[in-house]
């Protein structure tokens, strides 16, 4: 996991976005500025020596619009940020599943429009490839296109709550039951209810737009549009598809959204989308859209696509016999300078024992070392040499990766 | 390959038949039952206990399932809960013995002491009653326990009405009612390419008919 972070975490850096270490207990008052009740149910809580409550993150958003509103507050937006770190949760769901996970994610915060969206779609692409993963999608929605759907809905004030609680829950049965209790039978209503449908390519902007009747859903169909040309210029046209459909925390999000799915697996590996108004909770009202990539999901969708990280590579293990000590010790440093992982063993052995215990450590060199003038030296499983320890210093920086 | 988790006891003939009249596939009864899984029309169909679809769905081993309301009360799950296929109808209700003074919820003591197998369910309407509610949780035999004195009242699934009333027990409210759901894995629906909405189309147009 730790290659799978530092490979996106490059990625991030490729794009300019700037590491940023947030801490991992905040002022539950904080975190509560921008979660809600929900999230903060399920936070682990502890009390402060004052009796003050405080909490374990269980995400890095909120403490990510913290430092930018705290202590970056005189840096100049737009800001480029990303962060790595775990986050614990109370999931009392139907699986038992480990409280403690990985996140890894970025924030472009500053900076509104599709542009911004676009860079940051592209981004959270690149870092799945950055990751190893082959075989993944992305699907691109809009929180406003939801809110137009309700607004055009024109619902009666007692059913909304209703129709909002059975979308969150994804009960689909209940909804339609809900729409049929009004009156009024609209595109929207259609297009609500065919919800899990709405996905596909571009042309599913366009089959949207025929049928929507209110100027919020409109303009939402023309941002996904424009963020599809951009995504085009990053080089991504058509790894990316639309889901207008896409069910998401609508409170929190208020513009283009996102989500990543790896090739299996029932969750997605990435989220992220606009979030416009949660800067302004803490005081420095801003603009803002991120995403971060469950990094628990992802080594689980490399394992099982048989992708994992390579084995942490090791180029030399320097086995030694009698006087061959300090030799191979030397040795190792001359190795280190060249930029190879070299081991040294901690007691001697003979030569056919430290074949066998370089190859069982994986080293790509085995050397073994004795004190005398020559140096055994083994490439992988091949047939030991003896060289002079120059030699073989030699020809390691040759093959140096 | 599609997958569709269906259940075992009394949604398993109408989870088939309904299966039958989409068109999707044609999966026997008895042949199920002896293989648990069958692979046929594009279709992978896996037998499970009813109260096992909802996980077999969330976790995505499954694309689809059937389950009755029931079973999706008692737990939250991601999955989306597309349609009802308006077989399996049964009623959660409260009922107490014949003999006892209790009748609708006006009548009911400020801590009511209900034996169920639906815990949030039961503890959720009571809640919303304004009832204070002490909920016994049992695994079975749920009508033994107002006639043993371990609770004022029962709150379980009906369909006839007849096993209420071979324990001399009335119904004095109803919770919910429940159907056959067909649910969906979020990620399996994203990730489909037609296919799956097709075959939910399909069985749509065959519970309208």
């Amino acid at each position: 996991m730790r290659a799978t972070q530092e490979a996106i975490l490059a990625e991030m850096r490729a794009w300019g976005y700037r590491y940023v270490v947030t801490p991992t207990l905040e002022s539950l008052d904080a975190l509560g500025l921008g979660l809600d009740a929900e999230q903060l149910r399920r936070l682990f809580k502890l009390t402060d020596a004052d009796g003050s409550l405080l909490a374990v993150v269980g995400e890095r958003t909120v403490p990510v619009a913290r430092l930018v509103s705290g202590r970056l507050r005189g840096v100049p937006l737009p800001q480029r940020l990303c962060y790595a770190g775990p986050v614990l949760t109370n999931d009392p769901g139907r699986f038992t599943r480990r409280r403690e996970s990985y996140q890894v994610g970025a924030e472009l915060v500053g900076a509104s429009g599709p542009v911004a969206d676009a860079e940051v779609i592209a981004m959270a692409v690149r870092c799945l490839d950055a990751a190893g993963l082959r075989r993944y999608q992305v699907d691109v929605g809009h929180a406003e296109f939801f809110q137009g759907l309700l607004d055009g809905l024109a619902l009666p004030a007692d059913l909304e709550p209703g129709v909002r609680a059975a979308l969150a829950r994804r009960d689909f049965v209940a909804l339609e039951g809900l729409l049929d209790a009004t009156p009024l039978r609209s595109a929207e209503h259609e297009l609500l209810l065919r919800f899990p449908a709405l996905r596909g390519g571009i042309e599913i902007l366009d089959a949207a737009g025929r049928l929507v009747r209110n100027g919020r859903s409109e303009r939402a169909l023309q941002e996904l549009a424009r963020v599809h040309d951009l995504l085009r210029a990053h080089g991504l046209g058509d790894g990316v598809s639309f889901d207008l459909g896409a069910i998401r925390d609508f409170d929190y999000y208020t513009g283009v959204i996102f989500e990543g799915y790896g090739a299996e697996g029932g969750r997605p590996l990435a989220q992220g989308g606009r979030y416009d108004r949660l800067l302004a909770r803490f005081g420095r009202p801003a603009p803002a859209t991120g995403f971060m990539v469950h990094m628990d999901r992802t080594g689980e969708q490399l394992r099982l696509a048989g992708e994992g990280p390579e084995l942490t590579r090791l180029d030399a293990a320097l086995a030694w016999a009698a006087a061959g000590l300090e030799e191979a010790v030397r040795l190792s440093g001359l190795l280190r300078m060249f930029g190879m992982r070299a081991v040294v063993d901690t007691g001697p052995r003979r030569l056919g024992g430290a074949l066998e215990w370089g190859r069982a450590l994986g080293a790509r060199h085995v050397l073994h070392v004795t004190g005398g003038d020559r140096v055994a030296w083994a490439a992988g499983a091949g047939r030991p040499r003896r060289l002079s320890a120059g030699q073989v210093v030699a020809r390691l920086a040759d093959r140096a990766p | 390959m599609i997958s569709i988790a269906i259940p075992t006891g009394t949604l398993l003939e109408g989870s088939l038949d309904i299966l039958r009249r989409a068109g999707v596939t044609d999966v026997d009864h008895e042949e199920i039952g002896r293989q648990l899984m069958v692979e046929r029309d594009g279709l992978r169909v896996v037998l499970v206990k009813p109260a096992d679809v909802p996980a077999y769905v969330d976790h995505g081993s499954t694309d689809l399932g059937i389950a009755g309301k029931d079973q999706l009360w008692e737990s939250d799950g991601r999955h989306y809960e597309l349609l009802d296929l308006r077989f399996g109808g049964c009623r959660l209700i409260v009922a107490v013995p014949e003999s006892s003074p209790l009748e609708g919820p006006g009548s009911w003591p400020p801590t009511l002491r209900v034996a169920t197998k639906y815990v949030r369910s039961t503890a959720a309407y009571m809640a919303g009653l304004g009832q204070g509610v002490e909920v016994v949780h049992l695994h079975g035999s749920v009508e033994l326990a107002p006639l043993v004195g371990l609770a004022d009242a029962i709150s379980d699934l009906t369909q006839t009405g007849r096993t209420l009333r071979e324990n001399r027990l009335r119904i004095v409210a109803e919770v919910d009612r429940s159907t056959a759901r067909l649910v969906a894995n979020e990620a399996s629906l994203k990730r489909s390419t037609g296919r799956l909405q097709e075959l939910v189309t399909r069985i749509r147009a065959a519970v309208m008919e």
